[in-house]
């Protein structure tokens, strides 16, 4: 047999999982992020689940008091860095190149090392679980002094720093790698104010992440130096100040609120026109009110913080700054309402979930008002009503932009669409189950419940409002796994419908491409006339057609 | 105006009335859709400020979830296939300046009433000194300690009296707490370093209950605090005898049995009724002033800020109701 030598050097890495390990391709890389996401996003739930079993009736035993801290440590810190931001990542690595018509990523080998970044990051979280002493326990804010040294002798503080500043550089390396493409890559026609909703989303969250990443590192590496190297930065006992590392984190924290919420307003804003079968009402606002939000969020850290004892005057000015986000925030949802008006609406699972994260946000934005309300704030602030109301905002609002997302784009990563009676059944367990679990969770910080207590020993209302929540956190379980059966009939059963080019009959470029698209994405990209350049496209081959 | 579009105005109107109503009367029974029922100016004047913008954050939520809903229903696919478009319209520049304005205004109003009601919130009343007390507050992991203006101390009940004005300083001894009475007013938080101050005014006799509301570690939960409002004779009575003579106990209570066991039997922290150092005053002070570090062997420095007297009184507590003698088995 002749040799044939061109075939010699791919050998190894076309293996079945070795073309996984070497991929610089934005779209494998995007799955990588977006499955190992949903695993620590189980992971995450598992521990919530945990809570909520401890939490369901007064004076429980299903956690002690140590390993109670340690749950509700790692849930927050898992949700937000190992879920929701590289989630995100995920989305925007598949979508952007094939949104704006690009073949890859501008710095393909980046990107591969902000995944890998990702899952070393991800890896020394879950495995601080081994350290001397357990996980971190100070919550996942870390507040100092609690989180030094003296209070935290054990190990996992320290991992919990390592792993945030291997999450903070892997995040990094992807924001700059989306700021260069979204800016460098676009195809031809594809003008600012021709640019997809989700891009103009992610550009706003990379260039949040490269402002305010730098301030976490920073505390971060503080907090690292005053437990490992004898320094006292947030040690007040030898001169230094607790307030300091508050003001750092938030300054990191707020923006990461919008970092998290951003992308997944991006989504909704792809989702409802096309299932309302209209164009995005308000293109401008929307993008523009991206970037009012993104401005301010830098300048709001310190309502978290109001009852530290600021200065009235600096009080007033971040309530004011915290209100002046909600007027941007409400002209979204207000564009997304007058999207749906004399729309043809189609409810498939996307379109629920996109309807749902409108409800669902709106409860989350108007409960925000009252924390940026000072006054109101010192009744509210470290109670169970700031645990509803950010549950509002990331679960009720970011994951169910989310699951609308994955749903939607479902067909286009994998080729085959996800079952849709599945998918609203899904859908409606959530939601039941998501406003059991933290409607009543608002009446029990105004009934005066702190968080982060691993256990009470009230009767009553605090009893009902409690086990009424954790019945809602087991319907949510519950919805999840239909998602997760909706995945495993539909790939490994192989029951899901192909889907071709354009199930959905959509607006945006990554529908021109096959499903899943080719590792060039395009053969040949159409001229960009508007921000829907795929009615564009149906439009005239209609024309054209007699 | 046409009949049908009228009616569909009524219907509106009483679905408005309808929701408006059922929020009234949850909001009276208070079932925790309120901060609790306000017993001091302040706290009276944070809840009105709370009925405002639960007010005008129902009216706004109430508009657009009845939009939503509307919406959802009126505009709905009927069987129209996917390739059916909907009105091509891409804006309103009008609209968008409506939905712009009416928030701010909305906001104006809040920050303006807010505005308003904050001097009667945060600047402490003028009273004359017979008519206020001032009492400094310290939260230690995992109690609450007030030092009287007659040097008296008493651990997590607070002692005032009731109608006149009580002034706290608030300060932390180890990590950050929060000092939290709902009915009372608002939180404040206690930190190392850091000397907060807030005020109450009970307006009637009671006990009002609240608890740490800033994390603060293992015993976060049961960092329960008590103001006991009295009479002014009560009152007087409490700082002069009762608490002198019961701070041992509440020494031992609030700052030992959360992890040694009221009788010292031990819990979370080892067992302490056969331990030598109860009998010893003198290890015992660097104990309780310094606490144990050794690893992860821990115990908070529980007694950084005590005085000798206090030191004293526990001795003398322990020696007495908790201390049964060196073990024999050794």
């Amino acid at each position: 047999m002749a040799a044939r030598s061109e075939t010699i050097p791919v050998a190894w890495k076309n293996g079945r999982f070795a073309s996984w390990l070497v991929t610089v391709d934005h779209k494998r890389i995007g799955l990588l992020y977006i499955g190992t996401s949903l695993v620590n996003f189980m992971g995450g739930g598992i521990l919530a689940l945990m809570l909520r079993s401890q939490l369901a009736t007064p004076n429980e035993h299903v956690l002690t008091k140590n390993s109670y801290d340690e749950v509700m440590t790692m849930h927050g810190t898992v949700m937000i860095f190992l879920v929701v931001v590289p989630i995100m990542a995920g989305f925007a690595n598949f979508l952007v190149p094939l949104m704006i018509g690009a073949r890859d990523m501008a710095f393909p080998r980046l990107n591969a090392f902000s995944y890998w970044a990702f899952l070393l990051g991800s890896g020394v979280l879950w495995m601080s679980w081994f350290a001397s002493g357990g996980p971190a326990k100070a919550g996942w804010t870390a507040y100092t002094p609690l989180s030094e040294a003296a209070f935290e002798p054990g190990h996992g503080q320290d991992y919990w720093i390592l792993s945030l500043h291997i999450l903070t550089i892997a995040s990094l390396a992807g924001a700059i790698n989306f700021i260069v493409t979204i800016h460098n890559m676009r195809t031809r026609g594809m003008t600012w104010m021709r640019l997809p909703l989700f891009v103009w989303a992610i550009e706003t969250y990379a260039i949040l992440l490269v402002a305010v990443l730098p301030a976490l590192s920073a505390g971060l590496t503080l907090l690292l130096l005053d437990r490992q190297a004898g320094t006292h930065f947030f040690l007040p006992s030898a001169g230094g100040n607790a307030i300091l590392y508050q003001h750092v984190f938030w300054f990191f924290g707020h923006p990461e609120v919008y970092i998290m919420v951003l992308p997944a307003m991006g989504m909704i804003s792809e989702i409802l026109p096309v299932f309302s079968r209209k164009p995005i009402f308000g293109y401008k606002a929307i993008a523009f009110s991206t970037i009012g939000i993104a401005f301010f969020s830098m300048l709001v850290w310190a309502h978290h913080m109001f009852a530290v004892g600021m200065p009235i005057g600096l009080d007033a000015f971040f309530m004011i700054s915290s209100m002046i986000i909600a007027v941007p925030t409400g002209i979204k949802i207000f564009n997304w309402l007058a999207t749906t008006w004399r729309g043809n609406l189609i409810f498939d699972t996307p379109m629920l979930f996109a309807l749902g994260f409108i409800g669902l946000f709106t409860m989350g934005g108007l409960s925000g008002i009252f924390l940026a309300v000072f006054p109101v704030d010192w009744q509210v602030t470290d109670t169970y009503y700031v645990v509803a109301h950010f549950h509002y905002v990331l679960f009720g609002g970011t994951m169910f932009g989310i699951f609308g997302g994955l749903y939607y784009w479902w067909p286009k990563m994998f080729g085959r669409l996800l079952d849709e009676r599945l998918g609203k059944l899904h859908f409606w367990l959530l939601f039941v189950g998501f406003n059991m679990t933290f409607l009543p969770q608002h009446m029990l910080g105004l009934l005066g419940m702190p968080r982060r207590i691993w256990t009470y020993h009230h009767g009553g209302l605090w009893e009902w409002y409690n086990l009424v929540s954790s019945i809602g956190s087991g319907i949510t379980g519950i919805a999840i796994l239909v998602f997760v059966w909706n995945v495993w009939q539909a790939h490994v059963l192989r029951r899901g419908i192909r889907a071709g080019n354009d199930p959905w009959l959509a607006d945006t470029l990554e529908w021109y491409a096959t499903s899943p698209p080719p590792p060039h994405n395009f053969d040949s990209v159409p001229y960009v006339m508007s921000h829907r350049p795929l009615r564009d496209l149906r439009r005239r081959l209609a024309e054209e057609l007699p | 105006m046409p009949l049908r579009v009228r009616r569909k105005l009524h219907v509106l109107l009483f679905v408005l009335i309808a929701t408006l109503a059922t929020a009234g009367a949850a909001v009276a029974a208070n079932g925790g859709f309120t901060p609790e029922n306000a017993h001091s100016p302040n706290a009276a004047r944070i809840n009105s400020a709370y009925y405002l913008i639960l007010g005008l954050t129902a009216f706004i939520f109430v508009v657009v979830e009845t939009a939503l809903i509307v919406f959802v229903w009126k505009y709905r696919s009927r069987g129209r296939g996917r390739d059916v478009e909907g009105a091509q319209v891409h804006g309103h520049t009008r609209l968008e300046l409506v939905w712009t304005a009416t928030p701010v205004l909305i906001l104006v109003v809040i920050a303006s009433f807010v505005f308003y009601k904050l001097p009667g919130i945060s600047n402490v009343p003028k009273a004359s000194a017979a008519d206020r007390i001032n009492v400094t507050v310290e939260g230690h992991q995992y109690y609450w300690l007030y030092r009287y203006p007659n040097g008296a101390v008493s651990i997590n009940d607070l002692h005032v009296p009731v109608g006149k004005v009580a002034y706290l300083t608030i300060v932390s001894g180890d990590v950050d707490h929060s000092y939290w009475i709902p009915q009372l007013g608002g939180k404040t938080d206690a930190i190392p370093g850091r000397t907060n101050h807030t005020w109450f005014q009970p307006d009637s006799v009671g006990v009002y209950q609240g608890q740490c509301a800033e994390f603060c570690g293992l015993f976060h939960e049961a960092m329960l605090a008590k103001v006991v409002a009295e009479s002014d004779a009560d009152y007087q009575t409490y700082i002069t005898q009762t608490a002198p003579a019961t701070l041992g106990k509440q020494e031992w209570g609030g700052a030992c049995a959360t992890c040694h066991g009221m009788k010292g039997e031990g819990g979370y922290g080892p067992a302490l009724d056969h331990d030598p150092i109860l009998s010893n005053e003198s290890s015992l002070a660097s104990i309780v002033r310094g606490g144990i570090s050794n690893g992860l062997r821990q115990m908070p420095a529980v007694g950084n800020t005590w005085t000798d007297a206090q030191v004293h009184v526990l001795a003398a507590y322990v020696a007495k109701h908790v201390y049964t003698g060196a073990s024999l088995g050794g």
